[in-house]
């Protein structure tokens, strides 16, 4: 059987077996004949954290890495057998399916042992910062999110230098220009060099109850203030059982300020100036400002002290009807056995911004604004990493077009940041209602095309985006201005005092 | 064999240096070494392009001084550790009053009264969030059907209340501490005085302010310089549940310090934020051991 058939043919016996329309005992006898050993179909019946789908993962024990990929790293690695090499992440999609469920063949391959540390992203910042600051190399590889990269620019390899200096172990068909350009350029470019690749790609789309909306007899929202008379009429009419949106707002949290710049880009508006000034308080950053207190009004009232998890579960227990915020929640919310909204839920492109968007050169620092906020990480080699050739291979690896699909369907329809990824016929086989849903897919492909707001690029943004601008709209929310424009007025001062240094 | 002789003479010497090299080690390498480094690095910064500490004179000081968060945790600290000191006070005096009476059971609370301890508060903290939290938390619902919250004002959430509901945590767990110090020293002491002052006609109140209390200050002491100590460099609570907000309602010094030096690697400034905790902590003990004129 040539690699494509059997690709194509596991696809379809992991959407039956998904589906129900094939028992365990027959889907194991499949799997058996796609010649997949006794150890990967054992797997995945334990219960599952946030974001990795369980039920993929007894389902997907069909989906392993191509032999000529692991005959590519079993290759290459040969000088390197018995290197230990360590990754600090966050808990994603794609850091959860090779944690568990795929490094395990790399291991086999390589000969190498590759620990990974599952964290929460402040976590991960502080372990990079530490190891960065200290130069101990603790790291090998570097998971970086965007609002990092300026940060960690001058002590990761840029992913061209390492395809040039080493030839001999640049994997087959393994290229920069293989990722989406807009991620390249939104996640992993600052100035001249690449902090790494693209490794994932948290979106914000829109996500809505269907049978809510059409009781009320909405369709999706095209502009934000329909969006906001849609909230509120939901609010209004079903509340406090159900609020027509959600938000992620903890004070402090790095969530509160991704969801301002939803609305201050959606407005107009934007971080900085062309000069490099904050320009929240500007005209543009107030309305939007005025919007989001209009909005807040709409949610639930814990929703000040939510991170991005509290915004989901709010949805996926059926509290909130609607959320705009990253698309990898939306095969979670299509899991019936973890939630109450399965089937429920349709993804589209977010409202479109009420006036024209900043263009790059009106603002500073390299910041795109777009109502879709990306919040998308890069896989890096650390230059303290005392491995660095071996961690090239893995990262190659991890990054590459076989492991994206694996990773896409093995942890649970998370967005590929390869373009050819996403018309797999593995990855399209999933687009139904279920665990692990590619549903919504298109959205996020549509979004990164013609939504996409990226944060700008100065290595004080880890600060500004963790610690200045979040306090301070928590300090917002909690009624300690008087006014919008006291607020930012305050972010402003104390924003452009750090970025002045 | 001179070694020998000479450990032979060491350690049959009646000189105390000998015995007090191994306590004396510790203290440099664990206490003096890191303090004098602490200082040292006040006057120092991190240069993040560089890759080195480089000498910034006052710098750090100047800016500490006219740094708004700084006085803002400074009292949100002052204020935790005044009001959860005296209400573990208070309150354990009271229960262990109360348990040192032997009646049926109370034994087994004696005893229940270490498991809080045994928590680790990052977990009582968890568990707190989850009590207090807005929609299913029980003690929201519990002062909702009261009338005390309205439903739109979660306790975390809301900067006139944030504080209070961390330290709801801290009291549950360490009140218990207090109680087991006081009982204590409750059952250490001599019954003549209470049998005379009762033969005397002295009240319940008057036998515990003259004959309790005064007994009871050299425990008492030992049992608030442990706790306010802990209480002034809190730093688990809050972490776990507000991260110091909303805004900065809850940002502890300890907090802070942090943030400074592991999110922000200002590892200079984050230094002389913990020199500065520790001068308060130093001074408010020295403080309350002159005012409590307690003699150890």
């Amino acid at each position: 059987m040539r690699d494509s058939d059997r690709k194509q043919y596991a696809a379809r016996a992991v959407d039956r077996f998904v589906k129900g329309r094939m028992d365990r005992r027959q889907f194991l006898r499949t799997a058996g004949q796609l010649g997949l050993g006794a150890t990967a179909l054992g797997t995945g019946l334990g219960a599952r954290p946030f974001w990795t789908p369980k039920a993929h993962a007894d389902a997907h024990a069909a989906l392993k890495p191509s032999d000529e990929v692991l005959a590519w790293v079993r290759d290459v690695s040969a000088p390197f057998r018995g290197t230990t090499l360590k990754l600090a992440t966050e808990s994603t999609p794609p850091s959860n399916a090779i944690n568990s469920q795929l490094k395990q063949y790399f291991e086999e391959a390589s000969g190498m042992t590759v620990e990974i540390e599952v964290l929460p992203l402040e976590q991960v910042l502080q372990k990079l910062t530490l190891d960065i600051a200290s130069q101990l190399g603790t790291y090998d590889l570097y998971y970086i999110d965007q609002s990092w990269a300026a940060f960690t620019a001058r002590d990761v390899f840029d992913p061209r230098e390492q395809l040039a200096a080493n030839p001999d172990l640049a994997m087959p068909g393994w290229a920069v220009e293989d990722f989406l350009p807009a991620l390249v350029d939104g996640i992993a470019r600052y100035e001249d060099s690449l902090v790494g690749v693209p490794y994932d790609i948290p979106i914000f789309i829109f996500m809505y109850r269907k049978d809510i909306y059409e009781q009320m007899g909405f369709s999706a929202p095209t502009s934000l203030e329909e969006y906001y008379e849609q909230a509120k009429a939901i609010t209004d009419e079903m509340g406090p059982d159900m609020y027509g949106a959600t938000g992620q707002m903890k004070s402090g949290h790095y969530s509160l300020e991704c969801d301002w710049t939803a609305w201050l880009w959606g407005h107009g508006g934007s971080i900085f100036d062309a000069d490099g000034k904050f320009a929240g308080n500007d005209e543009r950053g107030l309305e939007a400002m005025e919007y989001w207190r209009r909005l807040y009004g709409t949610m639930p009232p814990g929703v000040t002290g939510w991170t991005w998890d509290g915004q989901g579960q709010s949805i996926a227990q059926g509290v909130a009807a609607t959320m705009m915020s990253w698309g990898e929640f939306f095969p979670y919310f299509d899991d019936p056995s973890a939630t109450k909204v399965s089937g429920l839920m349709e993804a589209v492109r977010c409202p479109a911004p009420k006036h024209a968007l900043r263009t790059v050169d009106e603002t500073g620092f390299g910041e795109i604004p777009g109502v879709g906020h990306q919040g998308g990480s890069s896989l890096a080699v650390s230059r303290n990493s005392k491995n660095p050739d071996p961690a090239w291979i893995f990262m190659q690896w991890a990054t590459s077009y076989d492991t994206q699909v694996l990773i896409t369907a093995l942890g649970g329809g998370t967005g590929p940041t390869r373009t050819a990824v996403y018309d797999d016929p593995r990855i399209i086989a999933n687009n139904r209602v279920g665990p692990g849903t590619t549903r919504h897919l298109g959205v996020v492909r549509e979004t990164i095309a013609n939504d996409m707001g990226s944060e700008p690029d100065l290595p004080e943004w880890a600060e500004l985006a963790n610690d200045t601008i979040p306090v301070r709209l928590g300090k917002y929310f909690a009624g300690e201005y008087s006014s919008n424009k006291e607020a930012m007025d305050d972010i402003a001062q104390a924003a452009d005092k750090i970025v002045s240094g | 064999m001179p070694a020998v002789t000479s450990a032979k003479a060491v350690f049959s010497s009646d000189h105390p240096l000998p015995w007090l090299f191994p306590l004396i080690a510790m203290l440099v390498v664990f206490t003096i070494y890191p303090l004098i480094y602490n200082i040292w690095l006040s006057f120092h910064e991190y240069a993040p392009f560089r890759r080195e500490l480089e000498y910034v004179g006052t710098d750090n000081w100047v800016a500490l001084w006219n740094d708004e968060r700084f006085w803002g945790s400074l009292s949100v600290t002052l204020t935790y550790f005044v009001v959860v000191l005296i209400i573990e006070l208070v309150l354990g005096m009271a229960i262990a009053l109360l348990l040192d009476a032997d009646l049926a059971g109370f034994g087994v609370m004696r005893g229940l009264l270490t498991l809080t301890l045994v928590i680790p508060p990052a977990i009582t903290g968890m568990m707190f969030l989850l009590i207090q939290d807005a929609e299913f938390g029980v003690l929201t619902w519990v002062l909702e059907q009261v009338g005390v919250l309205d439903g739109t004002a979660p306790i975390l959430s809301t900067p006139s209340t944030a504080l209070l509901g961390v330290m709801l945590a801290d009291i549950w767990q360490w009140t218990p501490f207090m109680v087991l110090i006081f009982l204590a020293g409750l059952r250490g002491l001599p019954g003549e005085p209470y049998e005379a002052a009762m033969l005397d006609g002295a009240s319940g109140w008057q036998i515990f302010r003259r004959i309790t209390l005064p007994q009871l200050s050299k425990v008492i002491a030992i049992a608030v310089l442990l706790r306010g100590i802990d209480l002034f460099r809190m730093f688990d609570y809050v972490f776990v549940m507000t991260s110091g907000g909303p805004g900065t309602a809850t940002y502890t010094l300890s907090l802070y310090a942090w943030q400074q030096t592991f999110s922000f690697i200002k590892w200079g400034y984050g230094a002389t934020i913990s020199l500065v905790s520790l001068v308060l902590i130093l001074v408010i003990a020295n403080l309350f051991i002159w005012i409590a004129k307690v003699r150890w």
